[in-house]
């Protein structure tokens, strides 16, 4: 058992190292990143930028620095400086970056345009140049780095603070909801198989499971939103978690902008949608899991001790059907971290998912790593739990 | 029953229709109501988008100055073309758009699903069968990507190469290919391919673990041990005794996969991080007609609609060849 744990979380240690470095590999070897802003205003020829400007700032943003130093300095926050060891210092000289690089530039015969290439390197940056720069401690030791640019130069610990409450209260209703509503209409449909409830339903969350979110929240924002205000009616806000002005909606009156009436009233649309897709597919597995449980034999024995069918259905065949279950339940813990990228953008939802792809796209890498990281870590953390959970609930299973 | 009355019986009374196994599974899905009608769907929703070029009276970048979003049937004055769906916010006509999206969107889904199940059933097929040290990297592999959070990762990857485009090499003659199936510039087709790239590194992935659980329990039975006994080399063996009778399940794979990939391509497309306009796919004009639909209400729905309806179609078939295709459902 302890052996089986220490090669597990070995194993967890090597996935989320590996899958680290290459998405921080992916984002930073690439060219573009935050100096593309800096080029455009050079090229567009209205302030006049120096190459030691540009150093200046490839250095503070560490783009300097060869890129498994930059790695290291993020993951661990070293390297520093120069090694000291009994007040002798080793590596002062180990070449560590390049401080002007040498641009060509190259005709692109494909697109037409000029295109710089690194061809060398006019000053190097040395291990002894590390000494006094600013560093994080390091992602390993909770210290996310500064933000480059969603909000410059404040902790990314601060905006994944920000974040996150949001984030949780609408994927921590969702999984909630889900689980209240999906799992008894899952239950009901197994046990009246075949009846015209089940087949509604069945046809239903089919349908529901095969709608993309993206479409199905649009139609919502239409439907509920956009239509009955234009014909002035009572309508559902949507975008953002709270407004910022006083508004008032017909029927329901005034709304005081941040009250819990108008979080409430913003939360019904993103809520819904991401509760009814979820619905449709858990409701589905509960059905085919309750449907495989009611077949066996245990089932038949308890109707033949003569049980009343609820204790039957509720003690006999629910809890069995409910194991598989487990494995969908704890992949909520990543989600609830990470968000739900597609639905937050729909609705401009100020939850971690909608930070991702904003941080993607303003090339914020620094918060981008950090919100893949915290995935990455809570993904495996939820995949030991759903092995380890697994075996509680079915001590037939053995952990090997 | 004596037996006379067995001999008086005529051959021709007790023998049967003879049904190919090809046949017995046409039967069992004509069955399956809506997935005769999905497929139906789906046959016309091909024909358009194979006809694009005849059928679209505009081509897809062609901008009528000044006559922007004007409303449906609005005929062109200098050259007698109609806008069936009138134009979009910058006066290309949307009816050619939007079939020409459909071409693009199926096309990658189709070529992913491809290229995934290809990639799936060899790699699969190779860890079940061979087992031992090359089963074990193989599914570790596999494993380690599936624990990577896929949407974050396929959003790092996919923003990424699209923004360095030039940093990959793709051959000149795939691009021009995917450009001759597409009607696009071999320059313009470069992001589709990049698309499929990403969406096939995902996807081959559940394909494999299928591929190894069936030719794991193929290889214990008693047709592979006689192919084997006859002197069947590992290749014959995997070529024409393991791909075949495994085929059942990755078909039902392959045409869930085209509704998940024609998803998953909007999705990308609709965050910004896939085909980008001026190249249309469903998803892109999904993202650009929402910040219009306040004004122009049924805007979205013109692209949204097809999308669920072929994802809903390939679910749709996709349950109906798992019916008919179960051989433990007998007519």
């Amino acid at each position: 058992m302890t052996a089986y744990f220490i090669r597990r979380i070995l194993q967890m240690i090597l996935v989320v190292l590996i899958s680290a470095v290459a998405s921080y590999a992916l984002l930073n070897l690439a060219p573009g990143g935050p100096l593309q802003g800096l080029r455009q205003v050079q090229q567009g020829g209205r302030f006049q930028i120096t190459e030691d400007d540009i150093a200046r700032i490839r250095a503070y943003f560490e783009l300097d620095l060869f890129l498994p130093y930059r790695f290291t300095r993020w993951l661990i926050g070293e390297p520093r400086g120069p090694l000291v060891i009994g007040g002798q210092e080793y590596f002062a000289d180990l070449k560590v970056g390049c401080r002007k690089p040498i641009e060509s530039e190259k005709l692109n015969v494909d697109t037409g345009e000029y295109e710089s290439i690194i061809t060398g390197c006019k000053e190097d940056v040395f291990m002894k140049d590390l000494v006094g720069r600013r560093v994080s401690r390091g992602v390993l030791l909770g210290d996310f780095g500064l933000s480059w640019k969603v909000l410059r130069d404040r902790p990314v610990t601060d905006l994944l603070a920000s974040r996150l409450p949001k984030t949780i209260e609408l994927l921590g209703l969702q999984s909630l909801l889900s689980i209240l509503i999906g799992i008894p209409l899952g239950v009901y449909s197994a046990v009246r198989q075949y009846s015209r409830f089940d087949y509604i339903f069945t046809s239903l969350a089919f349908m529901g499971s095969a709608m993309p979110t993206f479409f199905f929240g649009i139609v919502l924002i239409l439907v509920f939103s956009i239509i009955p205000k234009d014909a002035g009616w009572m309508y559902l806000p949507a975008g953002l978690s709270e407004s910022i002005r006083d508004y008032s909606i017909p029927i329901i009156g005034a709304v005081e902008a941040g009250s819990l009436k108008d979080r409430f009233l913003h939360l019904i649309l993103p809520l819904s949608v991401l509760t009814m897709v979820n619905i449709a597919g858990w409701s589905r597995f509960v059905r085919a899991s309750m449907l495989e449980v009611m077949r066996q034999d245990y089932v038949r024995t308890a109707r033949a001790k003569g049980l009343s069918e609820r204790v039957v259905i509720m003690r006999h065949a629910f809890r069995n059907a409910l194991i598989p279950f487990i494995t969908i339940v704890v992949f909520t813990l990543p989600g609830l971290f990470g968000g739900a990228i597609i639905t937050e953008s729909i609705f401009a939802w100020p939850g971690m998912g909608l930070l991702y792809i904003k941080a993607l796209g303003d090339f914020d890498y620094p918060v981008a790593m950090s919100i893949f990281f915290i995935l990455a870590v809570l993904t495996v953390i939820a995949t030991l739990l759903r092995d380890v959970l697994y075996t509680l609930v079915d001590p037939r299973i053995r952990l090997s | 029953m004596s037996a006379a009355q067995v001999a008086s019986l005529s051959p021709e009374a007790v023998t049967i229709e003879e049904r190919s196994p090809f046949q017995i599974v046409m039967r069992r899905f004509q069955r399956h109501r809506l997935a005769m009608i999905s497929l139906v769907v789906m046959l016309a929703m091909f024909t358009i988008t194979l006809l694009a070029p005849y059928i679209a009276p505009f081509k897809i970048q062609e901008l009528s100055v000044n006559k922007y979003f004007v409303p449906w049937g609005t005929v062109d004055a200098e050259t007698g073309r109609v806008h069936h769906m009138g134009t979009d916010h910058i006066g290309r006509d949307y009816f050619s758009r939007l079939i020409y999206a459909g071409r693009i969107s199926l096309t990658v889904a189709i070529l992913s699903v491809l290229i995934s199940e290809t990639v799936g059933i060899v790699i699969g097929a190779i860890s079940g069968f061979f087992g031992g040290w090359v089963d074990t990297i193989l599914m570790r592999f596999v494993e380690f990507m599936l624990t990577i959070p896929q949407l974050p990762l396929l959003l790092i990857i996919s923003s990424m190469l699209l923004r360095n485009e030039e940093m990959i090499a793709i051959p000149d003659p795939v691009l021009k290919f995917m450009g001759d199936i597409l009607l696009l510039s071999p320059r313009d087709s470069r992001n589709a391919v990049l698309i499929v790239m990403v969406l096939a590194g995902f996807g081959w992935l559940s394909a494999a673990q299928l591929m190894r659980g069936t030719v794991l329990s193929l290889r214990e039975q008693t047709f592979v041990e006689a192919s084997r006994s006859l002197g069947a080399s590992n290749f014959r063996i995997i070529m024409r005794d393991m791909i075949p009778n495994a085929m059942a399940p990755i078909i039902v794979d392959a045409s869930l996969g085209l509704a998940g990939y024609i998803v998953g391509e909007a999705a990308l497309a609709f965050l910004g991080f896939g085909i980008t306009d001026p190249v249309p796919t469903w998803g892109n004009m999904l993202a650009a007609s929402q910040q219009f639909m306040l004004d122009r209400p049924w805007l979205p729905l013109v692209p949204g609609l097809p999308i669920f309806l072929c994802s809903l179609a390939f679910n749709y078939i996709g349950d109906g060849l798992r019916d008919a295709l179960d051989p433990r459902l007998k007519l």
